[in-house]
Order: C-alpha cells, then sequence, then structure tokens
C-alpha cells in the first residue's frame, strides 16, 4: 500500500515466536496445575493395591483435594489428599508403603477422632498446604511444623515426647494427662517448687518475675542465645535456662533448682505448650480447681537496704541480683520468707555459712525450723548456690540490717533504687 | 454455487469495504474498539529503539493487573481474620489460583518499573515540551497512583512482609510536617495498622484507584494525539503540516467533549498523515500490540512460573520480622531514612523526614515544575540524548542511578537489624522455636 521503505512483514517472526511462545508457556501452566504431587500419590496407591489384587480397595482411592475443615479450631487440614489411607477406610493393610499406612489405633484415638481434631492440632504441619514441603511446615515462613522425630531429636526427645507441647495446648488446665509423661512431671514441678509465687500464671501467682500464661509465644529472635550449648531453639533456650538461669541470663533472680535433663526438658515443653491458641469450650478438658499453695507476691519487690562499707556493697550487689529482695524485707514483716532485721544477731557467721550453702540440708537437720517453715507454707529457701566469696559479701552486708538501719526501708520507697556504683547514703 | 458461498462469507465477514483511504479512516474512526488511537500512524512510531513501547508494556500490565485482580477478588475477603488464610487458598486450592497471584504481583511489580521506565524515557528524549508538558504532569499522577496501587495491593495478604512493610511506608508517611499525622491516622483509619486499614486499603486497591488511572490512562492517550502523536514524529509531521494538507483534513474533528470545529485534534496537531504516507492502524498497531501484549504476558508467565509471590507468616503486631523491610520502589527512601537517622548518644535525630518526606517531595516538585523551566532548543525534542540536553540529562541519570543503588543495597545487603552484609555474605541465623 503506502510506504516501500518500511517493511510491515517484519514483525512477523517475532510474533511468530511469541505466539509460540506464550502458547508453550500456557500449556506449562496447564500441566503444572494438572499434575500435582497429591495425584501423583494417589495414582501409585491405586497401581499399588491394583497390582495386589485389591481392585475393590483401588476403586475406592479417591481422586481430589481431601480436606477435614475445622471451623471451630480454624483449620483445614488437606493431609489426606496424600495420605488417602490415614483412617484405614481404603485397605486396612500394615504393609502399605509408609505414605498410605491408616494411623495407629492408639489408646487416645477414640477420644480424638479425625473429623473432630482433623491432624495438625496434634501433629503440627500446614493443614492448607498441598505439597510436601509447605504441608510438613518445612517452609521458611510457617511457624508450626510437622513435629518429626528428626526434629525433636535435636534436643534429645522422641516424637512421641516432642508431641506433648500440642497436647497440653489443650490440656494445659489438667493436673495430670495420661500419655503425656514429661508434662505431667513438668506440672508437678511448677506445683513443688511454688513456681507461681513469682511468677503469674492464668491472672493467678506472683507480681515477682514474668508472667508464663503465654510463654509459648515468646519470640525467640527477642532472646539472648550468646551462652546457650546447642540449637539456637525457643525449646532449647528454655531447657538450658532451667538447667541453669544465670548462665543464660546473667543476674537472673531465678534460682537454680540443679534439674535434671529430663526434667528441664519437661519443664520446657510445658512452657512450650503455654501458647495463645484458644480452643472451643467442648474441646477444653475441665478445668482443676485448687487453691494456690502460698500467698503469691503480689506487690512491689522491695530495694535492699544501703551499704557502708565496700564489702557490704558487694554484698548488697548479691543480695539484689540473687532476688533475695523478692521474698525478704528489712524491717516491715515477713514477706514469702522472714523479715532479715537484725538477723546477724539471730545467727553467728557459721550458722548462715552454712545456710547459704543449702537451706534444705539445715533444714532436715533442725526440727525447730521444719515447724518454723510451716508460717510459710512449706517453702525451703532455694539453694542460689553461691560461692563462698559471695556469702563473705552477703553476710558482711547483713551484719549491717540492725533495727536502726530498717527504719530507712520500705517497699513504698519514693527514691530509686541506688545502683552499685553510686552508693547511697 | 461459488459465487454464492463467496458472497455469504464476505456477507459474514465484512457488512462493508471502503472505497477509499479516506473512507477506510472513518470507519476505524467510528469503530469503538479500534478509535482509540488514530486511522493512520506515522511510520516513526513504530520504532524500538525510541520509545521502547514502555508505555504500551505498561499499559498491557495494567490490563493483566485487572483481569488478574478481578479473579482474585472472587476468592479473598479483606478481613483480618480471613484475608491471610482466603490467600492461602487461593495459593493452594483455587483452580490456576496460584498463577494468579504470581502474575498479579509480578505484573505489579513490572508495572512500577515499566511506569518508571517510561518516564525516564519521556525525560531524555526531551518529550515533555512545549504543548506536551501537561500530559507530563499527568504522567506524573499516573506514576503516583502506580506506587500507590502497588503499595495499597502490599497489605491485602495481611502476612507479616504486607503488615510491616505498611508499618514502615505509613511510618514515613507520618513524619510529614504539619499533616504528617493526620495522613497517617486517614491512612489507617486509626493510630495503628487494623480491619479500619485493610479495608481502606482494599477499597482504594480494587475500586478508587484503579478507575482514577483508568480515566488518567485515557486522558493520557487522548492527549498523545491531541499533542501531535509521539514527539519522534515531530519532524516529519513538521514538513507534511502545509496549509494545504490541513485543509484537506475537513470532515470530522475532535475535542474531548465531542466535535469542536476550529480547534480540533487535527488542526491543533501537527497535521493529519495525508493520503500515500504513513500506515493504518489496523492492522499494523493492532499487529505490534498483539506482539508486546503476547511477549507481556509470556514474560508474566513465566516469571510466575519460576517464582511465586511471597507469603509470609500470618500479620502478628507483636512480633516484628528481622529485618523489616518496605517495598522494593520505596526501599531508596527506606534507605535514605536508616542513613540519615543519627544516634548521638541516647539521643537519636529521625531521618524520616529528611529520607522519607524532603527528598521525595523535592523530586517530585522538580519533576512537576521542570517542563516550565527548562530551557532546551525544541528542535531536540524526540531524540534521545541530544548534546543539548546533556545536563539535565546527566542529572537525572546520576539522580536514578542513586536511586537504583540505594534499592539494591535495601533489597540485597541488608540483614537481620539493618546491618550490612554483602550478598554473598550469609546472615546470622536467626533462632526458631522448635
Amino acid at each position: 500500500m503506502s510506504s516501500s521503505r518500511f517493511s510491515w512483514n517484519r514483525d512477523f517472526w517475532p510474533l511468530l515466536v511469541a505466539s509460540i511462545a506464550s502458547f508453550v508457556v500456557v500449556m506449562v501452566v496447564a500441566y503444572r496445575e494438572y499434575t500435582p504431587e497429591w495425584r501423583h500419590h494417589t495414582q501409585v496407591l491405586r497401581s499399588y493395591l491394583t497390582g495386589r489384587g485389591a481392585y475393590d480397595a483401588a476403586a475406592a482411592v479417591p481422586d481430589g483435594v481431601q480436606q477435614i475443615w475445622l471451623p471451630k479450631l480454624d483449620r483445614v487440614d488437606r493431609c489426606m489428599s496424600c495420605h488417602v489411607n490415614y483412617d484405614g477406610s481404603i485397605s486396612p493393610l500394615a504393609d502399605l508403603p509408609p505414605l498410605y499406612r491408616p494411623h495407629p489405633d492408639l489408646p487416645y484415638m477414640a477420644k480424638h477422632p479425625f473429623p473432630t481434631f482433623g491432624c495438625t492440632a496434634c501433629h503440627g504441619g500446614q493443614g492448607y498446604a498441598l505439597d510436601e514441603a509447605g504441608a510438613h511446615g518445612l517452609e521458611e515462613h510457617w511457624d508450626d511444623p510437622l513435629l518429626t522425630t528428626k526434629l525433636a531429636s535435636g534436643s534429645g526427645l522422641t516424637r512421641a515426647q516432642l508431641m506433648e507441647i500440642k497436647c497440653n495446648t489443650c490440656h494445659r488446665a489438667d493436673d495430670r494427662t495420661a500419655g503425656t509423661d514429661l508434662i505431667n512431671m513438668a506440672k508437678e514441678i511448677v506445683d513443688k517448687k511454688h513456681c507461681t509465687s513469682c511468677h503469674g500464671l492464668q491472672g493467678r501467682g506472683g507480681l515477682a518475675a514474668s508472667d508464663l500464661t503465654y510463654d509459648g509465644d515468646l519470640n525467640p529472635e527477642l532472646l539472648d542465645f550468646s551462652t546457650v550449648e546447642g540449637p539456637r531453639t525457643l525449646l532449647n533456650w528454655q531447657v538450658q535456662h532451667f538447667k541453669s538461669p544465670q548462665q543464660v541470663t546473667p543476674h537472673s533472680g531465678m534460682p537454680n533448682y540443679k534439674l535434671n535433663d529430663d526434667q528441664a526438658r519437661a519443664l520446657a515443653l510445658l512452657m512450650l505448650s503455654w501458647q495463645r491458641i484458644s480452643f472451643p469450650p467442648e474441646y477444653v478438658p475441665a478445668a482443676r480447681q485448687r487453691p494456690p499453695a502460698v500467698l503469691p507476691v503480689v506487690r512491689e519487690v522491695p530495694y535492699p537496704p544501703a551499704a557502708s562499707s565496700p564489702l557490704a556493697e558487694q554484698g548488697r550487689y548479691v543480695f539484689s541480683n540473687r532476688g533475695c529482695n523478692t521474698c525478704h524485707r528489712v524491717g516491715g514483716g515477713k514477706l514469702i520468707g522472714p523479715d532479715l532485721a537484725g538477723v546477724a544477731q539471730r545467727r553467728n557467721d557459721r550458722w548462715l555459712t552454712t545456710w547459704l550453702k543449702d537451706p534444705a540440708a539445715v533444714v532436715a537437720k533442725d526440727a525447730e525450723l521444719q515447724v518454723w517453715s510451716r508460717e510459710f507454707g512449706d517453702i525451703i529457701m532455694p539453694n542460689q548456690n553461691l560461692d563462698d566469696k559471695e556469702i563473705e559479701a552477703l553476710i558482711a552486708y547483713m551484719k549491717e540490717f540492725a533495727s536502726g538501719v530498717s527504719e530507712l526501708l520500705g517497699t513504698a520507697s519514693p527514691t530509686p533504687p541506688p545502683t552499685p556504683s553510686s552508693p547511697a547514703s | 454455487m461459488r459465487a454464492k458461498l463467496n458472497r455469504l462469507w464476505r456477507r459474514a465477514t465484512w457488512s462493508w469495504s471502503p472505497a477509499s483511504e479516506r473512507e477506510a479512516s472513518t470507519a476505524i474512526v467510528e469503530n469503538l474498539w479500534l478509535h482509540w488511537f488514530p486511522a493512520k500512524v506515522a511510520e516513526e512510531s513504530f520504532s524500538w529503539s525510541y520509545s521502547l513501547w514502555l508505555g504500551t508494556i505498561s499499559a498491557f500490565l495494567f490490563l493483566i493487573l485487572i483481569v488478574t485482580g478481578i479473579l482474585l477478588m472472587f476468592f479473598y475477603v479483606p478481613s483480618t481474620q480471613l484475608a491471610y488464610w482466603s490467600i492461602k487458598d487461593i495459593h493452594y486450592v483455587v483452580g490456576f489460583g496460584w498463577l494468579l497471584r504470581n502474575q498479579h504481583r509480578w505484573a505489579a511489580h513490572l508495572m512500577v518499573l515499566a511506569v518508571f521506565l517510561h518516564m525516564l524515557r519521556v525525560f531524555f528524549t526531551g518529550a515533555y515540551r512545549a504543548q506536551r508538558s501537561t500530559n507530563w504532569l499527568v504522567g506524573i499522577v499516573l506514576l503516583l497512583v502506580t506506587l500507590f496501587l502497588s503499595f495499597t495491593g502490599y497489605l491485602l495478604p495481611w502476612d507479616q512482609l504486607a503488615f510491616w512493610a505498611v508499618t514502615v511506608g505509613t511510618n514515613i508517611a507520618k513524619e510529614a510536617p504539619v499533616v504528617g499525622s493526620a495522613l497517617q491516622f486517614v491512612l489507617l483509619g486509626g493510630t495503628e495498622i487494623g480491619q479500619s486499614t485493610l479495608v481502606r486499603f482494599y477499597v482504594l486497591h480494587v475500586v478508587v484507584l484503579p478507575a482514577a488511572a483508568l480515566v488518567l490512562f485515557a486522558y493520557h492517550m487522548w492527549r498523545v494525539r491531541r499533542d501531535g502523536g509521539m514527539a519522534v514524529t515531530d519532524p516529519a509531521a513538521a514538513v507534511v503540516a502545509t496549509p494545504q494538507d490541513a485543509a484537506s483534513v475537513g470532515g470530522k474533528t475532535y475535542s474531548l467533549f465531542g466535535v469542536t470545529p476550529g480547534t480540533s485534534l487535527e488542526t491543533r496537531a501537527a497535521g493529519p498523515i495525508p493520503d500515500g504516507t504513513g500506515v493504518f492502524s489496523a492492522p499494523h498497531m493492532l499487529r505490534r500490540l498483539m506482539l508486546v501484549f503476547l511477549a507481556v504476558f509470556t514474560v508474566t508467565i513465566v516469571l510466575s512460573l519460576i517464582s511465586g509471590a511471597p507469603l509470609e507468616e500470618p500479620a502478628n503486631a507483636t512480633l516484628t520480622p528481622n529485618p523489616a523491610k518496605a517495598p522494593w520502589y520505596f526501599l531508596w527512601l527506606q534507605e535514605l531514612v536508616a542513613i540519615t537517622t543519627l544516634r548521638l548518644g541516647g539521643f537519636t535525630l529521625s531521618g524520616g523526614l529528611i529520607g522519607g518526606i524532603l527528598v521525595p517531595g523535592v523530586l517530585l516538585m522538580a519533576g512537576v515544575l521542570w517542563p516550565f523551566f527548562d530551557r532546551s532548543p525544541l528542535h531536540t525534542v524526540g531524540r534521545w540524548f541530544p548534546r543539548e540536553r546533556r545536563l539535565q540529562n546527566g542529572v537525572l541519570c546520576v539522580i536514578a542511578l542513586i536511586m537504583l543503588v540505594l534499592v539494591l543495597i535495601g533489597m540485597l545487603m541488608r540483614g537481620p537489624y539493618w546491618q550490612l552484609y554483602w550478598p554473598w555474605q550469609a546472615w546470622p541465623e536467626m533462632p526458631r522455636r522448635l
């Protein structure tokens, strides 16, 4: 028509290439859409069953996304799209490849039927996902991975033990839950050691230490891992912290209870299970109702009185850092422990040294102290594992707890706490 | 029989055949689907190297965004309780949902890039001079609308990425003098990101901003014709713009609101393309558009196949991801904010005002005002990097380069606690729960 110097046919080849390219990518898209992982798995099962002559079972293998929708739990579990034989309804055979084996018939399965609980409520993982990496929660942005043997062994646990976390998200109000041995052990420790004297828990307990109600939701990025041995996980941080609070958190006021590995792991599991997950009432076992064993510390922690000599000042530092003032006042009456005003006049250095080294051993030998400790809810002062230098300093400090000094103190002191570097008068 | 079949075929396919080029032009102008480009186009407009077809690419990306966006709207629920889970469903169980979402995300990123590059092209070729300055302003507004469209879409998945990117973005907005906190309040629908923010962003994203973009885009295109087509055709048009040619136009003339004799598109423009020169838009321009569309479509799909749209953990106001980054096209601002934030002992001087408000504000004002201060000769219009425009093109090059470098630093080199890491340097492993 018009232009001879401009060849309009030169768009022909690019157009052809672009057409073919777009056709190819659309085909790739279609291929990807119609060959999902779950379809492959169902086909494998179907041919496996057919190969063994189980034609009815092969015909029963569904084709399509399978799911259990749990609106009450805000969950959708699509695990059975691949694990099609999860409930044994297709084939009860036990020698199937692992993916297709039915869920073992464990004692608690009767109380936790699939239609009510689904899979991820107990096992973890991402119920929404339909590919293996996503469904098993191994991708970076999923907080609740499938609880596997490998994951558990990283913290020296078995898979069943790790799964106790999941049991206790629902069973947290139980005294004991059959099958959760570690969690049961941890609950016993929480009672025996009177953790709620200092820690808040579900609206009860003390204000002297952190509230533990949702301790399982702690952001691990906010924790200091610099002195923690082993994997950088919240679970391991808790284990190490229970074994040696001061090593993980220097100057922590939490007593070192000399817990063994099992006890520390049990408590760590318990902490991780205390998550902000809400279950409808019909899911939650009846709550236990028990009065608290001791009066919790619901007040401000009193400031330790000032010291006059350098050694006593060191003692004051220990007194403050080990949290002695959480339980003891100097003048003003008893708290969790007795008032320490004039304590050095009542007891000599040797007695105080023995006591600070191991309070429980002293109580065990002294009938009078055993009677007296009833006044304090049978709590025996936790062993703070002080070394000789700290004990010497502490005693020097306590010698200043004369009746005259005690007037300077109070729980409602308006002045800020004097720091070791600026001795107050 | 054969003649009968032929007639039947012609009747089914062609109701009418033009008798002259003029009649053919009128037919195109009167066709709703074809009238948005001129009946005939100058040959220079087809150049790949002049325009790089960036405007067309942006328009096709916008088309892809509208189509995928409408489909996504059938499945997405703008509620803080359900948004994240509806995205999970779109990704995993909605038929081709993964493709819709990935393609929407990629097209959005590419559109921001294409619109920005389009602006650079227009500047470097001086195509904003004289009568085209109005369209330059419209273009700047379109760039802002594009950025805001992308930014509002960023929040909708309601995951950590969305939540904290928008936190960073709206905190920068807060640094604006006088109106800052009011602006943030209006954006968020309160003092913190929540349900009211989500609904606001949703309505802006699916109704207000696309409507604005469509209207502005239509005007932008119309304005291109009114201003005499693409700047590259100016020299050719000047040759043929003789009174005799203008007189030959006659017939229909157009303005925005109808036929306006004397002030028509044709008379203002350098002149219509006379018989014998230029080429018909249909099929030549249509064929070219088809090619560009197929290329854009293929690229978005290939990218969607290679890399999916990210979805992080559900939004959590108490848990800041480390590092928390703004969308990439705002990263140069975040980087500026970080660089200009000074810590003197315990006293922190926030860089939000300098990096977040002053620098982009000054750049924006400069962009708006520049056509009215530019004194470079008009004959340079329509050419890449002419000697006479060395200085201003150089300055823009430097600014664009700085932005690019800052974006790359923010994207590739900022690790936890906003520390600098080389791209090949591993970040410290962040602790996990289990």
